[in-house]
């Protein structure tokens, strides 16, 4: 940072102070940049290396055994071919609807706008899961619909998966977009209309361009999401193999090979690995500025009736499912037994043997909320106002924990940290850690936006008026990042409540999980009890959002969506 | 000033947060009643394990936190935290992970006074483990599908072949499942043993009925659902959640085909390093109590030890595949279960 005074300058011993003050501020960066390194190591890279390790460790050292058991039995390649194929269906569906409910969102009817965004957004509180509890009591063999229509189809399999995941992994791609389509300049637009361009022009020559790092950063999370959160692909596959609930059966299950779930586990990494190397390239080809600073508002123009009719008919479509969805686990939860018995019933949602997961859930999301959102704006901090080699690295390592599967990064905490000095396996820490390290890029992210916005000068102004380090980090620095910390807490608690992939390794007897919980109960067949679960956590975690919200309004510190997400 | 005043409520927040997160609970005089227990429950149903709990906690005023989960799994998570259990003791698991706890010393042993006598097929003779009850598998059927097509549930497991129910039947997957691998002994016993044809005659009853077989399911009595909702017409499923169902309102048939159905014995084991041992103990009593014999038998329709209680799904002992031998299945079950693997679950379809 700032560089030890100058040789030959006379030294007061005021200005040997500063310098001192100086070397330790400089020093404290990059103290903690190591501090925060050796965390990431151990939370993120140390579980994946066990992974490794395991993959290739045979009774007598190094083996390629499992690998070639992998690729020599049928079933397994099959599984990874039916990965990859969900993963890219999916992801497809999801960039290009999201792309679609963006733009109406943004550029749309003004009334339309509003209502469409929150259904759009509406899944992020809720488990990922609950598509598989809707789809079966909707298009089962014996479903609403099913039977209404007399279809005779099998949602068991692989258009039940997609269908699932699709809907369940929308809105993230729908968040991811919209953030980068909302900080488009729309005089660029105005700009070329006026020069005569038509609006399929500009939607293919401007916009989607410009929109392509947006759109490439959501399809890798989506695409991970779509191979690794298991909840839907668990409870719809039927016989189809998938890699991530064969990881879990492998594991959990009396087979207990952890080898064979290592490879499965490498077999999954794989492909996002592939994704992010190419995504990074891409990205670094099409780094567009557009114009700086606020997007003007300008007068919304009349959509082409060819774009916005089409555009709308999707949009609305999507945000009916996701309604749809929404009421029938609803019925869910007040029928008896729906679809069979559908009288009303308060019974499962009175029923509170979910209260302590619930609770638990609610204590560790708290708590790597909190140290995720710490952890993420301090990694911001180092990285960009630090000057040591390995920034990039530091900055990578935490992407990558966003972006590996987390059934990956549940069984690799097994593997690190069940004996001593780490031994963390059994108690609540480990998912409190698990979280926080999985989730805490989007804070970093946050973090680094809202730190390029502020010139070091304005740090080093209140340095030399001044005020010690610690002052210029609570006055200076800290407003304009809080920000980012509280988008960074949200993220991390919200995620942390829903998500089931890396934690379910995890739980330990009478510690439950609220969405481990309602999986086992949709998974043992009882979907009454597994709606009304579900329903309570979203009201949790509704209501935990909009007390942060109005927290934050009161305190003037809004969680803008500057983040932009990781 | 509202930005210290919500950065000190923040702070609040996860210093509480923290500390009941680590708070730990002293530990209990020994001889007295702990406040609660740990235990692993295999039913693999919640219902099943919240009413035990319920009860158990009115009868002795324990309470008990429980995780419920297949048999194979119950059996796999022992195994693998052994022998650091983070539970106390584990209630209605399979007959394996009794005999190998016992003989890999991760259970304790106890002479219970409600189960002197019992016999030997009902309590260890050293006292690591007690048997709560019978528990078999059998055929269920969805009332409705069956009548809308005109068929009627199977009378015999031969029937199941024909090839007008396929895709319409489910059973558990032996990969998760403690009910599938007594599936697996039963049959091999029935077709291959019993017939003196050897057991690759059972292996083929299996790969003919897999042709059949829609999906397999993570725990044993998953088919009771969705058979019951009528996802599938026909299930091979375990017995405990025949009758809760039935009385939920779902509207399965059951039946015991004539050639009888298989069993496998759910027990009871107190864990190794609880430190809890009084209470395991005065649960373990419990269990062996008529009452509690009376409870199981009528909530899951199981078989106990006390012959006066008649199982409700059966009323009476049911009839059993003949020469099920559950310490040769025991001995024998890695490599039954290698075979069902590779015949069956990790075969491509």
């Amino acid at each position: 940072m700032n560089e030890v005074a100058e040789a030959g300058i006379p030294r007061s011993s005021r200005a040997l102070w500063q310098s001192i003050k100086d070397f330790v501020a400089a020093r404290t960066i990059s103290t903690t940049g190591i501090i925060l390194f050796l965390l990431l190591a151990t939370f993120l890279l140390w579980p994946l290396i066990a992974v490794l390790i395991k993959s290739i460790a045979g009774s007598e050292g190094f083996t390629l055994q499992h690998y070639q058991n992998f690729l020599t039995k049928p079933y397994y390649y099959q599984s990874l071919i039916n990965t990859l194929i969900l993963g890219v269906l999916t992801t497809s569906v999801c960039i290009g609807v999201g792309f679609i409910i963006s733009y109406i969102t943004i550029r749309g009817p003004r009334f339309l706008r509003k209502p469409l965004k929150m259904l759009a957004l509406l899944p992020l509180i809720a488990p990922p899961y609950i598509f598989a509890l809707s789809l079966i009591i909707l298009l089962g063999r014996n479903g609403i619909i099913t039977k209404a229509l007399n279809l005779n189809l099998s949602i068991y399999g692989f258009s039940g998966c997609v269908i699932a995941q699709t809907l369940a992994f929308l809105p993230l791609a729908y968040l991811m977009i919209e953030n980068s389509l909302s900080t488009l300049n729309p005089n660029l637009e105005d700009s070329a209309a006026n020069l005569g361009a038509s609006q399929g022009k500009i939607l293919r020559s401007i916009i989607i361009p410009l929109v392509t790092p947006g759109i490439l950063k959501a399809a890798l999370i989506v695409f991970v999401m779509a191979i690794s959160e298991f909840g839907n692909v668990a409870i719809l596959c039927g016989r189809t193999p998938f890699l991530a609930p064969d990881i879990y059966t492998i594991v959990t299950g009396i087979e207990m090979d952890f080898s064979m779930g290592s490879v499965l586990s490498m077999f999954l990494i794989l492909p996002c690995a592939v994704i992010f190397v190419i995504q990074n390239y891409l990205i670094k080809g099409k780094g567009y500025t557009t114009i700086l600073g606020k997007p003007v508002a300008a007068e919304p123009r009349r959509i082409n009736p060819a774009i916005l009719i089409p555009f709308l008919l999707v949009s609305i479509f999507a945000g009916g499912l996701v309604l749809l969805t929404f009421g029938i686990v609803g019925m869910g939860t007040l029928t008896n037994i729906v679809g069979v018995d559908n009288t009303f019933t308060l019974n499962h949602l009175l029923d509170w043997r979910s209260n302590m997961a619930m609770m638990n859930s609610l204590r560790i999301s708290l708590l790597s909320g909190f140290f995720g959102a710490i952890i993420g704006v301090l990694l911001a901090y180092v990285i960009v106002r630090g000057n040591f080699r390995g920034r990039t690295a530091l900055e990578g390592i935490a992407i990558a924990g966003f972006t590996l599967p987390g059934t990956v990064l549940g069984i690799g905490y097994i593997f690190a940290f069940n004996k001593p000095p780490l031994l963390l396996t059994g108690t609540m820490m480990i998912l409190v850690i698990n979280c926080a390290f999985r989730f805490l890029a989007v804070g970093m992210e946050a973090g680094i936006n809202k730190l390029h916005q502020l010139s070091i000068e304005v740090e080093e102004a209140s340095l030399n008026l001044g005020a010690s380090a610690a002052t210029t980090f609570r006055r200076i620095v800290l407003p304009i990042v809080f920000p980012a910390f509280m988008y960074g807490f949200m993220y991390v608690f919200m995620t942390s409540m829903v998500s089931l992939s890396a934690v379910i390794f995890l739980v330990s007897p009478g510690q439950n999980l609220a969405s481990v919980f309602i999986f086992q109960w949709a998974n043992y067949g009882y979907i009454g009890l597994a709606s009304a679960t579900t329903y309570k956590l979203i009201a949790i975690v509704g209501a935990s959002l909009a007390i942060i919200q109005a927290l934050s309004r009161w305190t003037g510190l809004r969680p803008t969506a500057g983040g932009g997400g990781a | 000033m509202k930005k210290i005043l919500i950065s000190l409520l923040l702070v609040l927040l996860f210093v509480g947060a923290a500390f009941t997160t680590g708070q730990k609970e002293a530990a209990a005089a020994k001889e007295k009643l702990a406040p609660f227990i740990t235990i692993y429950e295999g039913a693999g149903s919640v219902e099943i394990a919240g009413k035990v709990a319920k009860l158990i906690k009115e009868k002795l005023g324990v309470e008990i936190r429980f995780t419920s989960e297949s048999h194979g799994v119950i059996h796999s998570r022992i195994k693998a935290e052994a022998p650091n259990f983070t539970g106390d003791m584990a209630l209605n698991i399979g007959f394996p992970l009794m005999v190998e706890a016992k003989e890999k010393g991760w259970s304790v042993s106890y002479d219970s006074p409600s189960w002197r006598g019992a016999g030997d097929v009902w309590v260890d003779k050293d006292g690591f483990w007690w048997n709560q009850g019978n528990w078999a598998f059998v055929l269920v059927g969805n009332k409705d599908l069956l009548a809308k097509k005109g068929y009627t549930l199977p009378e015999s497991w031969d029937e199941l072949l024909d090839a007008k129910w396929k895709d319409q039947v489910v059973m558990p997957s032996a990969l998760t499942s403690g009910t599938a691998f007594m599936m697996v002994y039963s049959f091999v016993t029935l077709y291959g043993l019993n017939t003196g044809k050897g057991e690759e005659a059972g292996w083929q009853y299996l790969e003919a009925l897999n042709k059949n077989v829609a999906q397999y399911t993570r725990g044993g009595n998953v088919p009771t659902d969705l058979v019951g909702r009528g996802e599938f017409m026909l299930g091979i499923s375990s017995d405990e959640m025949v009758m809760p169902r039935i009385r939920g309102g779902y509207p399965l048939l059951y039946k015991v085909p004539k050639e009888g159905i298989g069993f496998g014995s759910a027990g009871v084991i107190i864990l190794k390093g609880t430190k809890k041992l009084y209470t395991c103990q005065k649960v373990t009593d419990f269990i062996g109590s008529t009452e509690f014999c009376k409870f199981w038998s009528e909530l899951a329709g199981y078989v106990t030890k006390d012959p006066s209680v008649k199982p409700a799904l059966y009323g009476g002992i049911p009839r059993y595949i003949p020469n099920i031998n559950q310490a040769w299945a025991v001995a024998n079950k890695g490599r039954l279960l290698e075979e069902w693997k590779k015949r069956i679950g990790r075969a491509p379809k």
